[in-house]
């Protein structure tokens, strides 16, 4: 699904960019695969908030991209904690 | 001589409380299986980094010692002990000030544009020789902090023997590296990173506190050992 809405990146410096799903699903199946859930889980589990997103986007033109992660975050704790904690903090490790 | 070596130990656990190296190594880890990356490529990837990190570490600490002995001999001026101290207490006092920073998670001091290219690097690494190269430059990136207890160390190092010399390198290397070796055990006996990284999150204060403090009795302890007291030696005639 193509959702005309536009990401505005971090601190503004870069140029926002449109929505896109895959890349949302991605990071969210990464996040899972990385605390060893079996393959099939993380699929299931970032559809799952993909689509709990989308629901959420959709009263939106635009976004900020930490906005979006801030939801991601909230709507994958409910799935998977752990899968949750390492997608929030992934930029706070060093 | 065992004093000696006691001393290159504790410095070498100091040098192993500071964490640019572990996590640069857990971020390697969490992005490799994210990727789906074999287990054997990701045991490749993170024994890599070790070995990179380790050479680093002995490279540093052969050199320091080889400058010190080629300027001094075997005899270290009082000067160089106390300067050795004062870097010790100083950088203690800075570790407690400011090695994490004041949010959520582990940031550490470094500046925001430094750990951004290097999260980047580390998430890009798929070769084993990109993380030998990361490993390497995870020592370098901490070489601020880590330079105290290697001077320190070099100093003690090159009053002993060539011998226990060769085997307080290797010490020093291996405790080093302790703490990267727990987080390669871990990642490699299938330990999931949250738990690895929350235990960080949840300890990082204390560890904090450890090395600042830990800094700070080294710096008193050399001081007291080999400046007042040979001080002291000399004003009594001895």
């Amino acid at each position: 699904m193509a959702l005309a809405i536009d990401i505005v990146k971090r601190g503004g410096r870069r140029p926002s960019e449109r929505f896109n799903r895959d890349k949302l699903h991605a990071s969210i199946r990464a996040a899972c695969l990385s605390v060893r859930s079996p393959e099939g889980e993380a699929e299931v589990i970032a559809e799952k908030t993909c689509d709990a997103l989308i629901i959420w986007l959709e009263t939106k033109p635009e976004v900020t991209s930490a906005d979006l992660r801030r939801k991601a975050t909230e709507t994958l704790e409910s799935f998977h904690p752990e899968a949750a904690y390492l997608y929030k903090h992934h930029r706070l490790v060093m | 001589m065992f004093e000696s070596l006691a001393i290159v130990a504790f410095a070498a656990l100091i040098h192993a409380s500071f964490q640019l190296s572990v996590s640069m190594l857990t971020l390697l880890s969490g992005h490799a299986i994210g990727a789906k990356t074999a287990h054997t490529k990701l045991l490749r990837l993170t024994c890599s980094f070790l070995t990179g990190a380790g050479i680093m570490t002995l490279l540093l600490i052969s050199f320091t010692s080889f400058m010190f002995q080629h300027s001094f001999g075997q005899t270290v001026p009082a000067i160089m002990w106390a300067v050795g101290c004062g870097l010790l207490i100083g950088l203690g006092i800075a570790v407690w000030a400011f090695y994490y920073r004041r949010e959520k998670g582990t940031s550490l001091w470094l500046p925001r544009g430094i750990a951004r290219y290097l999260s980047d690097r580390t998430k890009a690494t798929k070769l084993s020789a990109e993380a030998f190269g990361l490993g390497l430059s995870s020592v370098i990136g901490e070489l601020v902090f880590i330079l105290a207890p290697m001077v320190i160390s070099a100093l003690v190092l090159i009053q002993l023997p060539p011998v226990w010399q060769l085997a307080g390198v290797g010490i020093y290397t291996l405790i080093s590296l302790l703490s990267l070796l727990i987080v390669y055990a871990m990642v490699g006996s299938g330990h999931k990173l949250s738990r690895i990284q929350k235990w960080r999150e949840d300890n990082k204060r204390f560890l904090q506190f450890a090395a600042g403090s830990g800094l700070i009795i080294l710096g008193f302890y050399v001081y007291v050992d080999q400046v007042l007291a040979a001080t002291a030696f000399a004003a009594g005639g001895f």
